[in-house]
């Protein structure tokens, strides 16, 4: 693909009425959580990024999806005060990472994709620690406990030594650590890797929960399908490079890409429709009802949009 | 509030087997130089009568029981402490530590004062080993005070130095090669320096053309050994303090109209520093220990770098 069908699509939320009242196409800052301005991070020879514009909403469920090698972890690094971008700019909850990182440390919680935890210690004590780390008075200790292992539904584990914790428990406490200090945004990068289903879920249950408390999420994960039912919007990468951004649905109509709709009917027979976007659907179902008048018994989009979409505009590239 | 990172590798530390396994290790290593002194004493038999020999004993065993000390200590320190930042990031939780409000120095910090207060308490429970040669009459307390407090300081100043190292290692493996590496350097690289530099010389007189004696000073063993000089003798016999000591001393002979000359000018047959009586010059063991300082105070600064996150400018 290349570059000039690169796609940027405006924020779902409130944010694009903001920024019609305020004559700008850009949303204000207000409304946004991360900003990357052509953000480029070089690592001698290898572009890991490269000139990536992107807004995450406030308040979203943001999904970064690419093969391995498309930036997206190191994309992370820059949001979470880890890296600085070679050029470009970056801004996290309004303040610039490489410029005042102690105030992005405050409001925002990282989960690297490796899982590392303190094996020695027991589950409160780990959370003890992190709270310490962030400053947090002693007295307030017990009831934060209390409430981030109750949010994780880790409550029963409270005295369990942390190397006694399966990978799901353990990912889950990474999360509570990340939310020790009540962060607005959460930037996770592959959270449900090495889960196991059921975990998955779990883990994707808490985030819907942390989202419904007014979170931003951003988040990585090779796991489409479950990134298409949670995230509210979406960016492409690859190889350093951003494809396309914004709601999923939006960006499966804008790029005319095409979804399958499977029909069951009374008598037995079940047929599948391509379709180019919502409309189409629409106008599908009429004509099989109305036109047609043919008894419909189910109508279903078959999943895999995301995934469709994703191999529609990636080429595999590897850097 | 307590440093989080102390009050974490505290909790990590003592909750394992390995510190109660190292201070078993440690006591009975001293208990065993107490008992090895004591038997090879061949006058043992004499000491109840003999106040000279009893006393000499007393500091032969407070010399012995220091130095093993000291060499107990140059050896767990690079094996407590190597893995203390490359542990972190070998075990992958450096970046949460990195992305909390804990500056870098304070995670240094940490990691320092938690191995510092295992060889406080180290040194601390070896205490009454020590003070066995007081009972003999050999030390004062203040002597048995002052030989902990330099072993100590060394320990210190090591740990130090060990602790930034491990911030440039990504394995523990690695940090615990280098430290004991280093370690091995700083004890021998001066003595190696200046003895070549001896043989190279080959006048063998006090003069310009001889090796700085400030070369032998720059090492763990000549500043306890230098700090913890009594009054008589304490250049002449079988210990390894004393020899060092006495290295120092010749050092400082060979070399008095260099620039060390404001090193004490010994008279060579006194074999120490006493001049009409009393002190002259700047002590051996405080000019190496200024400089180790420094070497300590440059590691730390390079490791708090280390620690800081490439996109750390706010201070």
């Amino acid at each position: 693909m290349s570059d000039t069908e690169l796609i940027e699509i405006e924020p779902s939320d409130g944010a694009a009425d903001d920024a019609a009242q305020s004559g700008s196409t850009e949303p204000p800052t207000a409304s946004v959580a991360v900003r990357a301005q052509q953000l480029t991070k070089r690592y001698g020879s290898l572009l890991a990024v490269n000139q990536l514009d992107l807004i995450v909403p406030r308040g979203s469920i943001f999904g970064l999806i690419g093969p391995n090698g498309a930036g997206k972890s190191t994309t992370f690094a820059m949001m979470a005060t880890l890296l600085k971008p070679t050029s470009g700019r970056i801004t996290v909850m309004g303040a610039d990472p490489s410029v005042k990182p102690r105030t992005v440390r405050r409001r925002m919680g990282y989960m690297p994709d490796n899982l590392g935890v303190y094996d020695n210690l027991r589950v409160d004590e780990y959370i003890e620690f992190f709270a310490a780390s962030y400053g947090i008075h002693r007295t307030e200790w017990p009831a934060l406990i209390d409430g981030l292992l109750e949010l994780v539904d880790l409550s029963v584990k409270r005295t369990a030594m942390v190397n006694s914790l399966s990978r799901g428990m353990k990912q889950r406490l990474s999360l509570a650590r990340a939310l020790v200090h009540d962060p607005e945004l959460l930037i996770l990068d592959e959270p449900a890797s090495g889960l196991d289903p059921r975990a998955r879920v779990e883990l994707r249950e808490l985030l819907k929960t942390l989202n419904g408390m007014g979170k931003t999420i951003v988040i990585s994960s090779h796991i489409l399908a479950e990134l298409e039912e949670m995230c509210t919007d979406i960016a492409i990468m690859e190889a350093g490079k951003l494809l396309a951004a914004g709601p999923p649905r939006e960006i499966l109509d804008r790029l005319g890409g095409t979804r399958t709709v499977r029909v069951r009917f009374a008598t037995g027979i079940t047929e599948s429709f391509t379709v180019a976007d919502d409309a189409e659907q629409t106008a599908l179902l009429r004509r099989l009802l109305v036109d047609e008048e043919r008894d419909v018994v189910e109508f279903v989009e078959e999943s895999g949009g995301l995934e469709q979409l994703f191999m529609t505009i990636t080429e595999g590239v590897v850097q | 509030m307590i440093n989080p990172v102390l009050g974490r590798e505290l909790k990590e530390r003592m909750r394992t087997g390995r510190a109660f396994v190292v201070i078993g290790i440690f006591l009975s290593l001293l208990v065993l130089t107490v008992y090895l002194v004591y038997q090879g004493t061949k006058t043992t038999g004499q000491i109840q009568t003999d106040l000279a020999r009893q006393t000499r004993l007393g500091r032969d065993l407070y010399e012995w029981v220091l130095f093993v000390m000291l060499a107990l200590v140059l050896f767990f320190v690079p094996g407590l402490t190597a893995g203390s930042i490359a542990g972190e990031r070998e075990r992958q939780t450096l970046l949460p530590l990195q992305v909390t409000l804990l500056r870098p120095r304070s995670i240094l910090l940490g990691k320092v004062l938690a191995a510092m207060s295992f060889l406080v308490l180290l040194l601390v429970v070896s205490l009454p080993v020590m003070m066995v040669a007081y009972l003999l009459g050999g030390i004062r307390i203040i002597d048995g005070l002052k030989g902990l407090g330099v072993v100590l300081l060394v320990a210190a100043l090591l740990t130090v130095m060990i602790a930034a190292l491990s911030t440039m290692a990504k394995r523990v493996q690695t940090a615990t090669l280098m430290a004991y590496g280093f370690t091995a350097l700083l004890i021998l690289l001066g003595p190696l320096l200046y003895f070549t530099m001896r043989v190279a010389d080959g006048s063998h007189g006090n003069d310009l053309e001889n090796p700085p004696a400030v070369l032998l000073t720059v090492n763990p063993i000549a500043i306890v050994a230098d700090a913890t000089a009594g009054e008589n003798n304490s250049t002449q016999g079988g210990n390894p303090l004393r020899w060092t000591r006495s290295q120092v001393v010749k050092a400082k002979s060979y070399n008095s109209d260099a620039w060390f000359a404001w090193f004490p000018e010994d008279d060579f047959g006194a074999q120490f520093r006493i001049v009409n009586g009393k002190r002259e010059g700047f002590p051996a063991w405080a000019l190496g220990s200024l400089i180790l300082t420094g070497v300590a105070g440059t590691l730390s600064l390079l490791a708090t770098r280390r620690l800081r996150t490439p996109a750390e400018t706010e201070r």
